[in-house]
């Protein structure tokens, strides 16, 4: 390609690209799109499936042919009932809507506390999600890869797994559940599922680190499992007295108004909870949830 | 006859192979992956005179004994797995033609009476040994503690490279989740134990230099058991008249069985392996039942009786005289539904059963040093460093053959007190550096969590107030299943660390 032509088509491209975000800029005015939404009151599938219907479909998040890495709570030895992994009919129902949605893989993984058989098992994530018909994977100790955190203030650097860096898209599913380090377990949390290492490490200064990594890597999709919560002993649980029932799904793009909205489940406030005020600050997304735009159904009414 | 014997080895062996893999959670099939230990007689006969119980699980042991009276040492012949070993090894090695001299040489096959003798005097004295002589725990625990690591090491070295180079990936990974539902563990099992194991088992090996089927002929106590009971056998090795003196069967014969006169062979000795069958020129030997026409000396004098009830009980006093280490017994954390400790000693055999299956889960058993002194020498202890005890697990109540570790249900192993956590103030990160830390607390398993907080103010060093969790263990509701200590995130010594303090043992049903 010659100088000349070369110039002249970036120019083209420039413009072009600008005009685009004009346009784009306008449909955005017109109809802004939901930061998240709120639906209440149904079956687990019910639920995930309202609530991505709700933000347009996962044609939206996922195009034909893509490569989806689905990442629920599977931590613990722990069934359904005990509310301390993510609910296994709401995985294998985003499964499914993935591959409706032409996706050309959609796996499945965390890496667990406990023995990971164990947990994929217990859980009955396993056998749900390969029955909606994705692949359900146990982490491999060497497919984690140093990654550099550029906007990291303590972390410069993690091993992550490279399965969550080779996949066009990530969706990050946690359960909503007590925890002691921060109040609550959300989306910012479970993405310790992906981190390699001793990453038991990162609770000192937990506050900071765990908005570190997820200055590394951004979730596509983030949707909170409150089908059951558990609000007491978490992350383990164990006790059914500690699980409530709020059959609550909270799903969208924006992380940190999510994680913002899912404390209210346990009464409390985000004003109150450090890492989401630090997420915040530093923009990954809007924790004040009179500025978001989010919408509540209640699929009983 | 004698491809028979050789077909019953392979079938056995490969049987031993397979309840060996078998130990793996979730171990959810019928066959016991211990039963080739619960048929040895000797594990069977010692470890019930040595704790003075009648132990159920055993019981496959004493049909090999009252079958060994009209068969005669069938077992070592045809079913041992480590006789399979020892056949396989010396057929490696090369012999000269013995020499007449050689054959008549048999002042070592006292050995083994000796031994078992010992071990019997020891064992009513309640001092149980044999767990260093017993062919199928030799067998068990080298497998585990050496030839498994080894295997493992490589086998995952090589998926660590496939997975590094990527090609295939979705082939690599299936092939590797095959492994890893079937033999590897889920972490790699390291043992200080491996090399000393691997030392004795080699030591058998290497002795077959001397003659074939050195250990069997002069060291294994269990075939002088089986060898004592096979005396009256009515199997008959029978030689015909067309026997041309040549001598092959003799040479030919693993255990130096057959007399001067080759008619005769000594069936306390014989092991009825056919090689003698199968190498005679007018094929004159057979097989049949009868009564023995053979002689049938025990190889053991009076004074030889004496010597080794000597032997046991000078071996038994300095074992029980020997210091214990009160620091390290802290260490000794039994599995969960040990039986208490004199008596768990008495049956555990050191097999390493309890330790292969929870390498599959936990991982937290490991053969102890000295932790449990010169008596408890390679007997399970949890690790917390190492693995920790999974709360939904029990398995290694499941897999003990001697009922050392109880099969007990789940929800009372979930209570049961294997030990307690205590904190390490000077190392625990809220204690030492005035941050919170609680990994821990979040690993707790138990429902009302064993880990509590004191949240109060501490002054940090640059002299401001900070809001701390200050952890502690609430001595009541934990059980020492270690998570904590294995999960801690302090480099070096932990923050936090179990032991066998308060301890809850389970009597024996």
């Amino acid at each position: 390609m010659e100088r000349r032509e070369f110039l002249k088509k970036s120019a083209a491209t420039g413009l072009l690209i600008s005009a685009a975000d004009v346009l784009n800029y306008k449909l955005l005015a017109q109809e802004a799109p939901l930061d998240f939404v709120v639906i209440k009151n149904g079956s687990p599938a019910q639920l995930v499936r309202k609530a991505v219907e709700e933000l347009g479909g996962m044609g939206k998040f996922v195009s034909k042919g893509q490569a989806v890495l689905l990442k629920p709570n599977i931590g613990w030895d722990r069934t359904p009932e005990q509310a301390a992994n993510t609910n296994p009919e709401a995985v294998a129902e985003v499964v499914k809507m993935c591959l409706d949605a032409g996706a050309k893989r959609v796996r499945v993984l965390d890496r667990t506390c406990n023995q990971s058989r164990r947990c994929y098992q217990r859980s009955g994530i396993e056998s749900a999600a390969k029955k909606a018909g994705a692949e359900v994977r146990h982490i491999v100790d060497s497919r984690f890869s140093e990654v550099n955190i550029p906007e990291g203030e303590l972390l410069k650097s993690w091993p992550l797994y490279r399965d969550v860096l080779e996949f066009d898209v990530f969706i990050n599913m946690p359960i909503a559940k007590h925890h002691t380090i921060s109040g609550i377990t959300l989306g910012f949390k479970n993405m310790m599922g992906i981190m390699g290492d001793d990453r038991g490490k990162i609770h000192k200064n937990f506050h900071t680190n765990i908005v570190d990594i997820n200055t590394a890597i951004k979730p596509t999709l983030t949707i909170i499992d409150a089908y059951r919560i558990l609000v007491r002993n978490g992350p383990t649980g164990g006790n059914l007295d500690d699980v409530e029932i709020p059959k609550v799904v909270i799903a969208g793009t924006d992380r940190v108004a999510i994680d913002a909205y899912a404390v209210t489940l346990f009464g409390k406030d985000a004003k109150d909870i450090e890492y989401i005020q630090n997420a915040h600050k530093r923009g990954l997304g809007q924790a004040d949830l009179s500025r978001v735009k989010m919408k509540e159904i209640d699929l009983s009414a | 006859m004698k491809n028979a014997r050789r077909i019953s080895q392979l079938i056995f062996f490969l049987f031993f192979l397979f309840l060996f893999f078998q130990a793996r959670y979730p171990y959810e099939i019928h066959l016991p992956s211990d039963l080739f230990l619960r048929s040895s007689p000797l594990v069977g006969f010692i470890t019930i005179i040595s704790s003075r119980s009648f132990i159920q699980t055993v019981i496959p042991a004493f049909i090999i004994l009252l079958l060994t009276i009209p068969l005669g040492r069938f077992f070592c012949g045809w079913i041992c797995p480590l006789g399979t070993v020892i056949d396989i090894n010396d057929s490696f090695i090369k012999r000269k033609k013995p020499k007449r001299s050689e054959l008549e040489n048999r002042r070592l096959r006292f050995l083994k009476f000796f031994i078992l003798f010992a071990i019997l005097t020891a064992s009513i004295f309640s001092l149980q040994f044999i767990w260093l002589f017993d062919p199928i725990v030799l067998l068990t625990r080298v497998l585990t503690l050496t030839i498994y690591p080894v295997f493992v090491f490589l086998l995952t070295g090589f998926f660590d490279f496939a997975f590094k180079i990527g090609f295939l990936e979705d082939q690599v990974y299936s092939t590797y989740d095959f492994f890893q539902n079937t033999v590897l563990p889920i972490q790699r099992p390291e043992f200080f134990a491996s090399m000393l194991v691997l030392l004795l088992f080699a030591g058998i090996l290497v002795l077959g230099l001397v003659s074939k089927r050195f250990w069997c002929r002069n060291v294994c106590p269990l075939g002088a058991l089986l060898g004592i009971f096979s005396k009256y056998r009515l199997t008959k090795r029978y030689v015909s008249e067309s026997c041309t003196n040549c001598g092959k069967c003799r040479i030919s014969c693993k255990m130096n069985a057959i007399e001067d006169d080759y008619t005769i062979n000594n069936t306390v000795e014989c092991i009825e392996c056919a090689e003698c069958v199968a190498v005679c020129p007018p094929k004159a030997v057979s097989y049949r039942f009868g009564k023995s026409t053979g002689a049938n000396e025990i190889d053991f004098s009076r004074r030889r009786l004496i010597q080794s009830g000597i032997a046991g009980l000078s071996l038994l006093a300095v074992i029980k005289a020997a210091a214990k280490d009160k620091t390290q017994a802290g260490k000794a954390i039994r599995p969960p539904g040990a039986i208490p400790e004199d008596e768990f000693l008495d049956r555990c055999i050191r097999c390493q059963e309890c330790v292969r299956i929870c390498s599959s889960t936990g991982a937290c058993l490991q053969p102890s040093v000295l932790e449990s002194g010169w008596e408890g020498i390679w007997s399970p202890i949890a690790v917390a460093s190492v693995g920790y005890c999974e709360f939904n697990c029990k398995l290694c109540g499941q897999v003990c053959p001697t009922g050392a570790i109880q099969n007990i249900t789940l929800e009372k192993k979930q209570k049961l007190r294997m030990g307690t956590a205590y904190f390490d103030k000077s190392r625990c990160i809220p204690w030492y550096s005035q941050q919170d830390c609680l990994v821990c607390e979040e690993h707790c398993p138990l429902p009302d969590k064993a880990i509590k907080f004191d949240i109060r103010e501490a002054r940090t060093p640059d002299g401001s107030l900070r809001v701390v969790k200050f952890p502690y263990v609430d001595e009541t509701l934990c059980i020492g299943c270690g998570i904590c200590e294995n999960k801690c995130p302090v480099v070096g010594k932990k923050g936090i660390f179990v032991t066998a303090a308060n301890n809850e043992r389970i009597e024996p049903a």
